[in-house]
């Protein structure tokens, strides 16, 4: 790097750019993909970053925007800002909204006989959620989110097993970063931590413990290896007291994890008396229905447009995603982040569009755009086009096939179903009516819950228990060996038919 | 006459039911079964190719309209073999080793049949060995392989690799397809033709059985 260089670092996406020292970030960051929603006037605040290393010179603007603790805490304006010297910034826009749960002891109804603190994680494919909590209270200590390192080779669980057989060591990179957020957590009382629970599924479960996953890479996608998996803080490398037991709870069967089994126990399931149903919408949409008699659960494979990964004009729900589009008196109206100009749209607001268009009929049921152009125009200049929509097809068939179809193999019909929580971030953000809409669920609205980090919330309470309670049986279906998939999947391919909606007077 | 509409609509609208009913009654009429094939199912197919690449026609029109088709099929195919009628085209298709996604290596599967090629459908998972061994059986002139899986892909080089030891790879062509799987790994891996879609599957035939 030359003199009258400096590097600038962008977090959590670790892109750098070298530009002349002392050039506005306006100019230079934008390229990264940095978005300036004002356009630089610092009126929106949509810029804000964080300066984790480097110093960045307090304006007049960032004098209004923050508060002298927020700039203590290195907050600015980057659409204000100059690199004067080499740095690195925490980009608020980048942040995927990482759910953590905020229910403590009451919530959990610990059997509380244990003393000391414990950490409960959540790692994500994607997203990592951790918190500390005192064993004794079921008090929260602590929080702490992140990415998951493992993201830069891929972002789906099938990608990360061809990078494990490929060479690559996700396993240290993913107990490394582990390592980090516990010690964060614990801010100088690592040795009093008694018990760190783990839950992900399969393939994280598989490459945090450092097994083998290249059963999980061929048909039937069975491991052997399911069981729970523990370790002491000096097998990790963990700076923590010798007594501390790391558990990565069990898997339920093919690439169902332990994110699936706590979800299971935050939402009450092993006790409710009426089928209960969890769904995680997430990219390997994870479904499991059942109650006190008994649990089956299934992976369906959905793929990422609830994340609107696969969606042209698709996007993370930040600033400048539309992320809600109403429909009412014959007019479409859409809701954007941070109220700028939208410049894509993300999963909540997909669904919403496309149940929109259902409604004012330029969606057909089959899921053809009725004009001839094959593009619907949610809210300028973002657009779908027919692949988009083709694309939500698959990956809502692919839920709703798989709930009919273990309804089908418990012998029961959708209106046993008393309650049905969604659960991972789109399912927490996703309109209840436009997801019906779409036949994405199936089932009265009164039914449909938001279930928040179900995954975490669940973990706590496990972590909580004095001893694992006994749980009903939890029985894997894998639906690739059910002959019926196919039919299933196509019949619900096609959107359900609008009723029509009354005009109001 | 040369067509019967019925079976033409029957199948563009994916009516099995239709479908079966207009062949006995084409059938009953004293069409012959090849011509029904030829004249009336194999442009209806056409058709029903040219919507999904207009974007009209989805998954499940193509699945409706393969079922017609194979409804009537079900009536033609033994008078073409009492006739001792062949259709000159013969192509084995499976989705590959390790991979149990087979929904669109079907929908393939059906369009070839119905624009009148002979399928040997090896179903899902098939190994290395599998394929080979068809190719010995049966010997056709092409050899689909459809993949879904990121972690199922190579199992594509595997078999075009096992069809090369076994000294079989030029007596057939071989196409692949299937989400993942891009024009470029189709070259690198050596096979013959790539199609991103079903009734692309179609065209690669036409024209290599043309060239031959
Ligand atoms: C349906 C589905 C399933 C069903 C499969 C049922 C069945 N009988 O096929 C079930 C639920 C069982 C399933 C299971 C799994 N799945 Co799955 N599944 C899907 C899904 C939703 C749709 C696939 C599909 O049918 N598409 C429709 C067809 C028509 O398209 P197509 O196959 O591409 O075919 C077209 C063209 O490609 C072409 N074509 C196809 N073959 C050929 C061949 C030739 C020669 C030619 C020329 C053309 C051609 O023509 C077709 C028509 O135009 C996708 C996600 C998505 N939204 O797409 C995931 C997806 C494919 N599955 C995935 C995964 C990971 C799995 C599982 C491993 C894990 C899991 N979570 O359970 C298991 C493995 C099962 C197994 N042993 O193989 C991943 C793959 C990711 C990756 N990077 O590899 C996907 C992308 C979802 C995701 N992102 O997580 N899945
Ligand atoms: S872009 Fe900086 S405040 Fe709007």
């Amino acid at each position: 790097m030359s003199a009258d260089k400096v590097r600038i670092r962008l977090e959590p996406l670790s892109v750098v750019v070298e530009v002349p020292r002392g050039e506005p970030l306006l100019s230079s960051i934008s390229q990264l993909g940095f978005e300036f929603p004002c356009g630089g006037t610092g009126f929106c605040g949509g810029c804000k970053v964080r300066v984790l290393a480097g110093s960045v010179l307090v304006t007049e603007q960032d004098l209004s925007a923050f508060s002298p603790e927020e700039l203590a805490h290195g907050w600015r304006l980057a659409c204000q800002a100059h690199a004067e010297t080499s740095i690195v910034l925490e980009c608020v826009q980048w942040h995927m909204d990482v759910l953590t749960d905020d229910s403590g002891q009451s919530a959990l109804k610990p059997g509380l006989r244990k003393h000391g603190l414990g950490i409960a994680i959540d790692l994500g494919t994607t997203t990592i959620a951790a918190q500390m909590l005192d064993l004794a209270s079921g008090d929260i200590l602590a929080v702490e989110t992140d990415l998951n390192p493992q993201s830069a080779w891929g972002s789906d669980v099938m990608s990360r097993i061809r990078a494990a057989l490929t060479g690559t060591d996700l396993t240290t990179i993913v107990r490394s970063k582990l390592q980090a957020i516990v010690l964060n957590l614990a801010r100088g009382r690592e040795l009093e931590i008694d018990e760190v629970v783990l839950v992900g599924n399969t393939v994280m479960h598989h490459l945090f413990a450092g097994l083998d996953v290249e059963p999980l890479s061929r048909a039937p996608f069975e491991s052997a290896l399911l069981g729970e998996q523990s370790f002491s803080p000096q097998e990790l490398n963990w700076p923590l007291s010798s007594a501390c037991r790391i558990r990565f709870l069990h898997c339920l069967g093919g690439f169902v994890g332990s994110d699936i089994l706590a979800g299971i126990v935050a939402i009450g399931m092993p006790s409710a008396d009426n089928l209960t149903a969890l769904v995680d919408l997430g990219t390997n949409g994870e479904i499991a229905i059942g109650s006190r008699r008994g649990i089956l659960c299934a992976s369906t494979a959905a793929g990422p447009a609830f994340e609107a990964g696969t969606i042209r004009m698709g996007m993370r729900a930040v600033a400048g995603a539309i992320s809600r589009v109403f429909y009412s008196n014959a007019n479409m109206q859409a809701t954007v982040i941070g109220d700028g100009e939208a410049r894509g749209i993300c999963g909540s607001g997909l669904v919403d569009a496309v149940a929109a268009g259902l409604q004012s009929g330029a969606i057909l049921p089959s899921g053809r755009i009725a004009n001839r152009t094959k593009i619907f125009p949610v809210c300028e200049p973002v657009v779908l086009d027919q692949a988009d929509i083709r694309e939500l097809q698959l990956a809502k068939a692919a839920i709703a096939s798989g709930f009919r179809l273990l309804l089908k193999c418990l012998g029961a019909s959708a209106d046993d179903v008393q309650s049905i929580y969604l659960a991972g971030a789109f399912g927490n953000y996703v309109q209840i009516d436009s997801a019906i809409g779409i036949g994405l669920i199936e089932a009265p609205k009164t039914c449909i819950h938001a279930a928040g980090n179900a995954a975490l919330r669940g973990a706590k309470a496990l972590l909580l228990s004095k001893e694992e309670s006994a749980l009903p049986e939890i029985a894997h279906v894998s639906l690739a060996a059910e002959p019926n998939f196919q039919d299933e999947f196509v019949n619900c391919m096609t959107f359900p038919r609008m009723k029509h909606i009354p005009e109001a007077h | 006459m040369s067509q019967s509409r019925e079976l033409y609509d029957a199948v563009l609208n994916g009516n099995a039911k239709k479908a079966h009913e207009a062949t006995q009654a084409a059938l009953e009429a004293g069409f012959a079964p090849m011509t029904l094939i030829t004249e009336s199912m194999v442009p209806a197919m056409d058709e029903v190719g040219r919507l999904f690449e207009a974007e009209e026609y989805f998954v499940p029109e193509l699945l409706l309209a393969g079922r017609a088709m194979r409804s009537a099929m079900e009536l033609l195919r033994p008078l073409l073999a009492t006739a001792g009628e062949k259709m000159s085209v013969k192509v084995i298709i499976g989705t590959v080793k390790g991979d149990l996604h087979d929904i669109g290596k079907n929908i393939v599967a059906s369009m070839l049949e119905g624009s009148g090629f002979e399928v040997v459908d090896l179903g899902s998972d098939v190994a290395p060995e599998r394929f080979v061994a068809a190719v010995e059986e049966y010997k056709p002139q092409f050899v689909c392989m459809s993949a879904l899986l990121t972690v199922t892909i190579p199992a594509m080089k595997t078999t075009i690799d096992a069809l090369n030891a076994a000294g079989l790879r030029t007596r057939v062509k071989v196409l692949v397809g299937g989400a993942p799987v891009t024009p470029r790994y189709a070259r690198e891996i050596g096979a013959d033709g790539y199609s991103e879609s079903a009734s692309g599957a179609v065209t690669l035939v036409r024209r290599m059985v043309a060239i031959a």
